[in-house]
């Protein structure tokens, strides 16, 4: 780590960036907080409580909102459905992105060049969603697909597939070659020595994609609202078309806010190691 | 040293064929629809039909099978090659000039905040502080939160009364200027954490030496940010600024749930004028020739992102 060599005052300094770091730390959980505020609140205490809202201090923090909103089956199933598609669109994602990952960074392609490949993959990523919305709706409905999880899932491994690519692909250039080479020698075929050696010591790097990638599929809702409308619907889905019949109640609205929130964060701490490097398309390593 | 065996190409092939098959072909579609003016109407048919008794049988009254008249409800899709005359009314649409307008102004507004305040909070924390792992975690919460959520919660916080913003006096909401400052400080709370890691990340990897070598330079710490780092870093801010551009370009799930691009059209941006277009009011045609328009943006800078990545993807 690069640190600038120590100087006088540098103890008031570090106090000084302390102090800063909890304001800061302040400013970033504040709106994940407040949603949590509000949870807890009659719909009586809205509006009125004063200051920033701090359970038992500000107002009589109760549980009934959470008890009336994660038991209903509206909620239920769109927890269930969230879940679905993300587990499948991640293991897709991963199964068609890892052996591609491996291409590229072990072998030589020569008409379009390793660069070009990997450039053409990232590419997606940058790619407005609202750019292929309509063709995949026409599409959907054509083969019947539209509300299933089918579609979100097919959808979902699209857009995340480049995600896995410069992960995996730069995981693999990590590894030591002579292992895979001893294998070759020993009379694995390529396919062997991914399966059997790569793949197993790349593991906990895919573990780590596979549970970004999860959040990324969370979280994701234009082509949720596109392509669902009762059975499918994911948990975003679900909170917009709460807010659509009965307005924003504001004290179930921070129970579902939480329980859309609070899964994908969890999971990104979990993977923190990646991030930096699969959102800048490994521009950056983190 | 890289293998050249046959192999390769099965071992990309699936991808490929998934990215043609789900991006490329889409792509296409779209494109084609472009050229089309389609409608989507529910045409109303009156037929008359024979009345049928419980076993399946036509009844026969005065020698005639006797007939109903019956009311049928069809979906029926045309479309019409009209040429250029959707790109035609793209330029000259006020509904779309004013969503550009509003996608520009919010790019103003929060993206070099973003950077800014990012690279601040690196210098910041690039040293040993108490609980600096603890604030790196805190940083990754905003990036992963479900935006649309995000909007929701940031609704009842901008709530203009008895919202914990509200003493401020500001019409957060309510006034066309203000609600689309607001979309901003959303974004900006969301990916300034995403600027602050990538720049911390860079910050990092500066070697030790640099700082000893400015510092027996006589460099005051002025000189060594704007002479040192700052050169240093530019590649990284380039590279943050180019995917903060092309991520803020797609702004949907943000206005939708905290505005739903309101007051009026004023927090209305681009990505969901198309979505609305295409998917509200089926104007598909010319939803997709909108997406054209936005895609030859975006071209340019994934083509100016990948241009200076080129090298490291050998």
């Amino acid at each position: 780590m690069a640190e600038p060599s120590p100087r006088r005052g540098a103890s008031l300094a570090d106090g000084l960036a302390f102090l800063a770091a909890v304001l800061v730390a302040f400013v970033f959980l504040f709106p994940i907080y407040w949603a949590f505020s509000q949870s807890l609140r009659n719909p009586l205490d809205t509006f009125t409580v004063a200051g920033f809202g701090i359970p038992w201090v500000n107002f009589t923090p109760t549980l009934a909102n959470w008890i009336d909103q994660v038991g209903t089956p509206e909620t239920l199933r769109s927890l269930a459905n969230s879940t679905i598609v993300a587990i499948g669109a991640a293991a897709l994602a991963l199964a068609l992105g890892t052996p591609a990952a491996y291409a590229v960074a072990r072998f030589r392609f020569e008409r379009w060049k390793n660069r070009d490949i990997t450039i053409w993959f990232l590419s997606q990523r940058v790619l407005p969603p609202v750019a292929t919305v309509v063709p995949f709706y026409l599409v959907m409905r054509s083969l019947g697909l539209l509300d299933t999880h089918l579609a979100l899932i097919l959808v979902n491994a699209t857009f995340v597939l480049p995600f896995v690519v410069v992960i995996l692909r730069q995981t693999f250039l990590d590894l030591p070659l002579e292992l895979e080479e001893a294998a070759l020698v020993d009379g694995a075929s390529h396919w062997g020595a991914f399966w059997r050696i790569a793949l197993p010591l790349a593991a906990p790097t895919l573990a780590a994609t596979g549970l970004i990638v999860f959040a990324f599929t969370w979280n994701e809702f234009l082509f949720a609202v596109a392509l669902s409308s009762r059975n499918a619907i994911t948990v975003p889905v679900h909170i917009a078309g709460a807010v659509d019949t009965r307005g924003v109640q504001f004290w179930f609205m921070g129970v579902r806010a939480m329980t859309a929130i609070v899964p994908p964060v969890l999971i990104a701490l979990l993977a923190q190691r990646y991030i930096v490097r699969g959102l800048t398309l490994g521009a950056v390593k983190g | 040293m890289r293998w050249t065996g046959r192999i390769r190409f099965l071992f990309l092939a699936p991808a490929v064929a998934w990215v043609l098959a789900f991006t490329i072909f889409p792509l296409g579609y779209s494109l084609y629809l472009a050229f089309f003016k389609v409608e989507q109407k529910v045409e109303i048919k009156r037929v008359q039909q024979p009345v049928l008794d419980e076993r399946g049988q036509p009844v026969i009254e005065d020698g005639q099978p006797k007939m109903r008249n019956v009311v049928l409800r069809e979906n029926v899709t045309t479309s019409t090659f009209i040429g250029l005359d959707n790109f035609r009314r793209l330029v000259s649409d006020p509904q779309v000039a004013d969503a550009v307008r509003v996608t520009l102004v919010f790019l103003l507004l929060a993206v070099p905040a973003e950077l800014v305040l990012g690279f601040l909070l690196a210098l910041l924390f690039n040293r040993q502080i108490m609980g600096r792992s603890v604030l790196r975690a805190i940083m990754i919460l905003p990036i992963f939160a479900t935006p649309l959520a995000v909007g929701y919660v940031f609704f009842t916080i901008f709530y203009e009364v008895g919202g914990p913003l509200a003493w401020t006096g500001i019409p957060w909401l309510s006034h066309p200027g203000w609600a689309l400052v607001s979309v901003a400080i959303v974004d900006i709370w969301q990916w300034t954490p995403f600027c602050f890691l990538v720049i911390l990340a860079a910050l990092q990897g500066v070697p030790d030496d640099l700082y000893e070598a400015a510092q027996i330079d006589g460099a005051s710490n002025w000189d060594m940010l704007t002479k040192v780092l700052v050169p240093l870093l530019t590649p990284t801010f380039v590279i943050v600024l180019l995917i903060r551009l092309a991520e803020a370009l797609k702004l949907f799930d943000i206005p939708f749930a905290m505005t739903g691009g309101g007051p009026g059209t004023a927090t209305q941006p681009y990505s969901m004028l198309a979505f609305r277009t295409g998917l509200r009011f089926f104007d598909l045609g010319y939803a997709s020739a909108m997406a054209y328009g936005l895609l030859a943006v975006v071209m340019v800078v994934i083509m100016l992102f990948f241009r200076r990545m080129r090298e490291s993807y050998g």
